[in-house]
């Protein structure tokens, strides 16, 4: 065997990709030896139109676009810093409806990273059965917020739309088919025989790596780090509605699956809990001022934390909006993985990490 | 025979040129069971040279626009191009940021515009459909026989097969 090695790119356009992206492998034989990954064809320059563009309180729709898959959290952030510095205090019902719309995001993103993965593995009919299943989530949104993808339901002070009875009762419903559909797709990602050669013991992080390398989200979790945003932050109740923290061991694609599957389950049981008591009262207070100081937030989209950091200087216009991404903080761990795995698995493991390559170039 | 089954399914390729994965998204649940574009023999493929529909999601950053030209010029005649969502038709909400070219008909001509932020499947559904009747159109007008020059005529004391005669020497040269 001759040690040469050979460069095989993949992207910016590729059929296993939704967003372009390019990676370089230097592969020897099978084995790749190095990566090089390229994120910034999708810059936009949002942070800057920030500060230049928009006045601060139509922002929250704006960052919204930074990504289509966890709008909800972007502006959620935003709004959050808001009104930590216009010290505006908004009333229980509206914190409760925020994590309900968050957590119905989170189902349906887990459930797109699952059926892409399949998808990426070569089992197309469970893409399209998970696929199929999402429309139930999907629907929910839309009786909710008013729209599938872009809700713009969260405004400084509140929520935009209120819950009625029949809406509430529609939810319920939905989450308890989509409960039962995703106990079966948890026997087949265990007991499939074809899922598990291409799913078990590929792609595997250790729990050292995943510390070292700062992993976060479900990679982290996979891999047995307690990382989870939810179980640090006090903004929003989530620990009341029944937040458990889930990890697993293994840090494989298969560990990162089920990762996304007691997750999903998780968000369903906080959904449920949060629709049968629900309090009463206002879900929009209005805010007064103008933002003065600096503010963090942090937030756990569907991927890992997300950090926002707000600058203002008592005027319309803001002085800085910084947005650090997950997949961006996980970009050394994706390199990590890849090295001293076969080229063939490369679309299963990159649709396992369920990168967001907007959030990242922003 | 090629024309019979491009009419019947049409292969579609995808681009994301600066969107903010909704449209995207929105793509894959109109192939997906509740929509189901491929019932209308619609077939996402990865590689242009198959592809009859280009879908184009995203403002057009200033990193991707040489792509996009470059798939367009890789897709065979003849095809149909379809700009999902309102930041492919003008710019959308990123219009004037800086690092955007403010929608796909600066660099390709555009044949459907969907707007929408972020579309919905049905409405994807329509313009692919609408797509389809371009499609056979155009396939129609490639397949029209047409003369390369017309009769020899005489004009001012030159022969010509050309309308206009070309005449040497003239300040506005045409033709």
């Amino acid at each position: 065997m001759s040690k040469k090695t050979i460069n095989i790119p993949i992207g910016s356009q590729h059929i296993a990709l939704l967003e372009p992206v390019r990676f370089k492998f230097e592969c020897e034989n099978e084995k790749i030896i190095t990566v090089d990954s390229d994120v910034g064809f999708v810059h936009r320059g949002i942070e800057r139109a920030c500060t230049t563009k928009f006045k601060f309180d139509g922002i929250g729709y704006v960052v919204a676009r930074v990504c289509g898959l966890c709008a909800i959290t972007h502006s959620l952030s935003y709004t959050v810093a808001i009104e930590k510095l216009l010290g505006t205090e908004i009333s229980v019902k509206a914190k409760y409806l925020r994590i309900l719309l968050l957590e119905l995001d989170r189902i349906h993103s887990h459930m797109l990273c699952l059926s892409h993965t399949c998808e990426s593995a070569g089992f197309e009919a469970m893409f399209m059965r998970i696929m199929g299943d999402r429309e139930l989530v999907m629907e929910i949104q839309e009786l909710l917020t008013g729209n599938r993808i872009q809700f713009d339901y969260i405004s400084i002070g509140g929520v935009n739309r209120d819950l009625s009875s029949e809406i509430a009762q529609k939810i319920r419903q939905n989450l308890y088919e989509v409960k039962q559909r995703a106990l079966g797709y948890r026997e087949e990602f265990t007991n499939n025989w074809s899922l598990s050669l291409k799913f078990k013991g590929i792609g595997a992080l250790s729990l050292d790596d995943a510390y070292r390398f700062n992993a976060i989200g479900p990679l982290a979790r996979a891999s047995g780090l307690h990382v989870d945003v939810r179980n640090e932050i006090n903004y929003l109740p989530f620990s009341e509605v029944g937040f458990v923290m889930q990890t697993h061991k293994a840090g494989d694609i298969n560990a990162r699956n089920l990762i996304r599957l007691d997750e999903i389950q998780n968000s369903i049981k906080m959904c449920e809990n949060i629709v049968n008591g629900l309090p009463e009262g206002d879900i929009f207070t209005k805010p007064k001022g103008k933002p003065n100081g600096e503010a963090l937030v942090r937030f756990e989209a569907p991927r890992g934390e997300l950090m926002y950091y707000v600058k203002g200087n008592a005027t319309a216009m803001l002085e800085r909006v910084r947005i650090k991404t997950p997949t961006f903080s996980s970009i050394p761990a994706f390199s990590h993985i890849f090295v001293g795995e076969d080229y063939a698995d490369v679309p299963a493991i990159l649709a396992s990490f369920d990168p967001c390559l907007s959030c990242t170039a922003k | 025979m090629y024309e019979k089954y491009r009419k019947k399914s049409p292969w579609i390729l995808h681009y994301n040129a600066g969107s903010c994965n909704g449209c995207d998204i929105e793509i894959l649940a109109a192939l997906a069971p509740k929509y189901d574009l491929e019932r209308f023999g619609v077939i996402n493929t990865g590689n242009p040279k198959q592809s009859d529909i280009f879908l184009i999601t995203g403002p057009v950053t200033l990193r991707s626009r040489e792509r996009i030209v470059e798939l367009y010029t890789q897709i065979p005649e003849p095809k149909v191009v379809v700009a999902v969502g309102s930041c492919s038709c003008t710019g959308g909400v990123f219009r004037d940021m800086y690092n955007v070219e403010d929608g796909v008909d600066r660099y390709i001509p555009v044949d459907v515009y969907i707007p929408g932020c972020a579309v919905s499947p049905e409405l994807i559904i329509d313009g692919v459909v609408k797509g389809l009747d371009i499609l056979e159109q155009k396939t129609k007008e490639m397949e029209k026989p047409f003369k390369l020059f017309q009769e020899a005529t005489t004009k001012d004391g030159i022969t010509s097969r050309r309308e206009t005669p070309l005449r040497v020497g003239e300040d506005n040269e045409k033709n």
